[in-house]
């Protein structure tokens, strides 16, 4: 057989295979709508965890910097129970124990869930870029008669939060992963559409990788918007006019 | 004006004020001295209650102060404070340093802040660098910004924590020239500091503080020309 002929074959039969599998996988039975709704359960659910997790995480890194014993205790607490154990766990205990007779959206509730694990994290950051600025700040606007939580608020909170935003990025991206775990309460994300899809056609394949490339570029669109705002933030940095 | 009776403060084990009794009127200039770790610091840190004290009571206008019950954001509200290390706001520009406090305070609407801040820095000599951030400025100009802000709250003492000790020596003048002018416009203050000769100028009052209590004070040319104590004798060898 002619070699070229060969090679010949073995492609188109290849790009058929190719294309019937992609045909399967995402325009049969529109699967394809399947991703793009999980896309919109992925982001809000991410979004509203990210809102919970930076109240709760501000909460709790005051908790931790006060300087009466019980309140620094619930920090404490708070941040040993949820940092040690997994969140898939607690994910299950506040949809089927916690919120197990009453109604709220699903989507709801795991925003909580993972708002309350993201908190244990992000309270820790806050608490590391509140300690990062000198207490010679903190004097100065107490010097001026400020109380100490309008210190805290327009002195020292701007400048710790500059400090660590690339911390909270970077937690705000381990939460976005954190939620491909949805689907354990039967919520239909990115994760579990892929994986709807490779068990409806037993294509693994192409659902799964979608899945990866789906996560990679909303990761990478957040990181070019965060970069941004970074560099907007890094404003008074600039030693121009001396 | 302020009263202080019996001042203790420890860190501690460690006494560092053992028992300080002072008297400061109005208009007066106190200039204090003394070695390093003696007190003199934390003795004016105490006068507006950065540091808590441990024993005995401090007046001013005559409220006790070193009390739960005092009010201290607004009693501070007359205290101007300038420190060592600046400690301006690196993440406002000059102008919003000096009006930070006034409007959030709401002794003057941001208009009459804006308007007093550019008055303020005129008076420093910077109402130039008005827009510009801490963060480009020199150690010197840090310090006249620093001690603009402390004037905008239009206290009636300042508090001045060794102003000039982490300056470069050309830029010590500059700010002295400041505080200079401050004493002569009748502002009541109380400086620490190591420029014997701007104490000596400066000061209506000089107090040697050494080992956490006031070893000798008087008028400058007292203390400067003929000091009575040892300890002062042997710190003025030393400086001088």
């Amino acid at each position: 057989m002619n070699p070229d002929l060969f090679l010949q074959l073995d492609f188109s039969s290849w790009y058929a295979n190719v294309r019937n599998q992609f045909i399967r996988c995402f325009i049969e039975n529109d699967r394809y709508k399947l991703l793009v709704n999980g896309i919109g359960v992925t982001i809000k659910v991410s979004l509203v965890a990210l809102l919970f997790g930076l109240i709760i995480g501000m909460i709790i890194a005051m908790c931790n910097l006060s300087k009466k014993k019980p309140i620094r205790a619930i920090g404490l607490v708070y941040t040993d129970i949820i940092r040690g154990t997994p969140s898939v766990t607690q994910l299950m205990i506040i949809y089927f124990v916690v919120f197990a007779s009453i109604n709220i959206s699903k989507w709801f509730i795991a925003a909580i869930a993972f708002g309350i694990n993201s908190g244990a994290y992000v309270s820790e950051i806050i608490r590391a870029g509140i300690l990062s600025i000198d207490h010679g700040q903190t004097e100065a606007g107490r010097s001026l008669g400020l109380g100490s939580f309008q210190t805290m608020r327009k002195i020292v909170l701007p400048q710790a939060l500059k400090n660590i935003f690339p911390a909270l990025c970077n937690e705000f991206i381990v939460l976005i992963k954190e939620t491909a775990i949805v689907g354990y309460i039967g919520l239909m994300d990115i994760q579990k559409a892929g994986d709807f899809i490779k068990s409806a056609t037993y294509l693994p394949f192409m659902p799964l990788i979608a899945t990866a490339i789906i996560y990679y570029v909303l990761i990478k669109l957040l990181n070019l918007g965060l970069k941004k705002i970074e560099n907007a933030l890094r404003k008074s940095d600039v030693r121009s006019t001396r | 004006m302020i009263e202080v009776k019996n001042l203790k403060k420890h860190f501690g084990s460690n006494e560092v004020l053992k028992g300080i009794n002072q008297h400061i009127s109005k208009g007066e200039v106190v200039a204090i001295i003394g070695p390093s770790g003696s007190g003199k610091s934390t003795f004016l840190r105490c006068l507006n209650q950065l540091e808590e004290t441990t024993e005995g009571e401090i007046y001013v206008d005559g409220e006790l102060i070193n009390t739960p019950k005092a009010d201290i954001n607004k009693i501070r509200r007359k205290m101007g404070m300038v420190f060592q290390q600046f400690n301006l706001f690196p993440h406002l520009s000059v102008k919003k340093n000096v009006t930070l406090a006034p409007v959030m305070l709401k002794t003057m609407t941001k208009e009459e802040a804006d308007k007093r801040a550019i008055d303020l820095l005129k008076k420093v000599g910077l109402e130039d660098k008005a827009e510009a951030y801490p963060n480009s400025l020199s150690g010197g100009q840090k310090q006249r910004v620093a001690i603009a802000r402390a004037l905008a709250m239009d206290p009636e003492i300042m508090l001045f924590d060794e102003p000039t000790s982490a300056l470069d020596p050309e830029m010590v003048g500059e700010v002295l020239d400041v505080i200079k002018e401050l004493a002569e416009s009748g502002m009541t203050m109380v400086i620490v500091t190591h420029e014997m000769g701007f104490a000596r100028e400066v000061a209506s009052r000089v107090l040697f503080i050494d080992q956490g209590v006031v070893m000798e004070e008087g008028t400058p040319s007292e203390i400067f020309e003929n000091p009575k104590n040892e300890r002062t004798k042997l710190f003025l060898s030393k400086v001088l």
